[in-house]
């Protein structure tokens, strides 16, 4: 799993790159829950290269957008491959975060 | 002379009035919260040396020492229904020590033929039992005005005092009496406005009896029977079953979003949507059985219920891919994946014989 992270001054970019599982689930988070340690509330994540998220990655995801509504603001999920997406839709994830 | 030694002792008692502003918001904030009062406006003043220097000089013969001056701190309290300032009329005479023979109540004092300023003007004291601070014993002998109006009344106060109480030129006749009638309509209206919240809180009570009764048919289905019905939990037995699948974690989310699909498929009543749930949870079990089953996936949204019982009702109804492509345009927006999305799940319930 890559990320890479473009933080402008009123939105953070993230582009996330391969799998997300029990083997970097972990580090995955680390990652993500440094972009909170500033005052970003709105976050968007393209996930055209994303491969795969176990529930571990979900659990990142709702936390992320839990803690961004927190801050009035939002989480945006991008580009996911239809097998990505599919994981959102069977675990009703889909109806909680924004997909576009 | 006699101004000055009043303007001194003001001077002097400044700090004692700035904490008695700070002790008495921070006491009506806990209230109003404690008692779920919602308030559109909570403010306050201290008058100006200016502004007290313009009431001596008009009526400084009444005042002997500052303390009979009973409006130098002065708290508004401004509430969204006239009903509401009862209320909290109510509450502020437990919590403060109030001079009744100062107080005046402007709703009362209008003759019945005028229409005009009305509020609720209270002198007041913070009681020991409340807030004492040994360092300023005076605080507790303070005495000041909390004014209690509804919005509108706070509107025609505001207004009346821009256009015409503090104009240096007395207004002609004709515009005094259009702002008498303006003042009579407000009235009438802050009255329906509390009348209809009444009734609105009164039709709520009664759905919600009714679906806590389960005469769920004779409930018709809109956004509060909706969120009444969804108190029940309905459907948290299938979730628990769906969750069971994996031993999945339950994440509690909205079924809100839900409300408009439903009413997109007909449903009339609350009834109608507990007979969609007693007789398609199975077909919405079986489907999230062949979905989840061997994923591994640990996590389920508990809104992941009623999508499936959902996305059933409508195969079973034998509206297809473009049943489901449209039920996924409601609730997510229109896109090209709603079709591949409507696809997938289309082969998944023939493979279980859910057509």
């Amino acid at each position: 799993m890559e990320i890479k992270i473009n933080k402008l001054p009123d939105k953070t970019y993230v582009t996330l790159n391969g799998r997300i599982d029990s083997t970097n689930a972990d580090q995955f988070q680390n990652d993500i829950f440094a972009l909170l340690e500033g005052d970003c509330k709105f976050v968007d994540i393209d996930c055209s290269e994303m491969s795969y998220t176990s529930s571990q990655g979900l659990r990142v995801f709702l936390l992320l957008q839990k803690s961004l509504i927190e801050r009035h603001g939002n989480l945006v999920m991008r580009n996911m491959n239809p097998h990505v997406k599919e994981v959102f839709d069977i675990t009703g994830f889909s109806n909680i975060i924004t997909i576009l | 002379m006699h101004i000055e030694m009043l303007l001194d002792e003001y001077r002097q008692s400044l700090p004692v009035f700035r904490k008695l502003e700070s002790v008495v918001k921070e006491k009506l904030r806990q209230c109003f919260n404690e008692h779920g009062i919602v308030v559109a406006a909570l403010e306050s003043r201290i008058k100006t040396v200016a502004s007290l220097t313009k009431k001596l000089e008009l009526k400084g013969y009444k005042y002997h020492q500052l303390g009979d001056i009973t409006d130098v701190l002065g708290v508004r309290a401004v509430t969204f229904y006239n009903d509401d300032v009862d209320v909290i009329s109510a509450l502020m005479e437990k919590m403060f020590n109030i001079d009744w023979a100062n107080s005046i109540d402007k709703r009362k004092t209008l003759e019945i033929d005028r229409f005009g300023y009305l509020s609720l003007h209270y002198i007041c004291r913070v009681p020991e039992t409340m807030y004492y601070d040994p360092d300023m014993p005076q605080l507790n002998q303070i005495r000041f005005e909390l004014q209690m109006r509804s919005m509108l009344q706070h509107m025609w106060a505001n207004m009346y005092h821009d256009m015409g109480y503090k104009s240096d030129v007395e207004i002609p006749v004709e515009y005094q009496r259009n702002m008498i009638r303006l003042a009579g309509m407000l009235e009438m209206a802050d009255e329906q406005f509390s009348h209809l919240r009444k009734e609105i809180t009164d039709y709520r009570r009664h759905v919600q009896s009714l679906v806590a009764t389960g005469n769920f048919d004779e409930v018709p289905l809109n956004g509060d029977t909706f969120r009444s019905y969804l108190q029940l939990k309905p459907f948290r037995r299938l979730v628990e079953k769906i969750a069971g699948i994996n031993q999945a974690e339950v994440y509690e989310d909205s079924l809100l979003p839900y409300y408009d699909v439903l009413l997109h498929m007909g449903m009339k009543t609350i009834g109608d949507v507990e007979r969609l749930r007693r007789t398609y949870s199975e077909g919405a079990y079986q489907l999230a059985l062949i979905q989840l089953a061997g994923t591994g996936l640990d996590i389920v949204a508990s809104s992941v219920a009623l999508q499936n019982i959902c996305i059933v009702v409508i195969l079973k109804q034998g509206f297809g891919k473009a049943g489901l492509t449209r039920l996924f345009a409601v609730l997510y927006g229109e896109s090209d994946y709603n079709a591949q999305r409507a696809q997938r799940i289309y082969e998944q319930a023939l493979k279980i014989n859910l057509l």
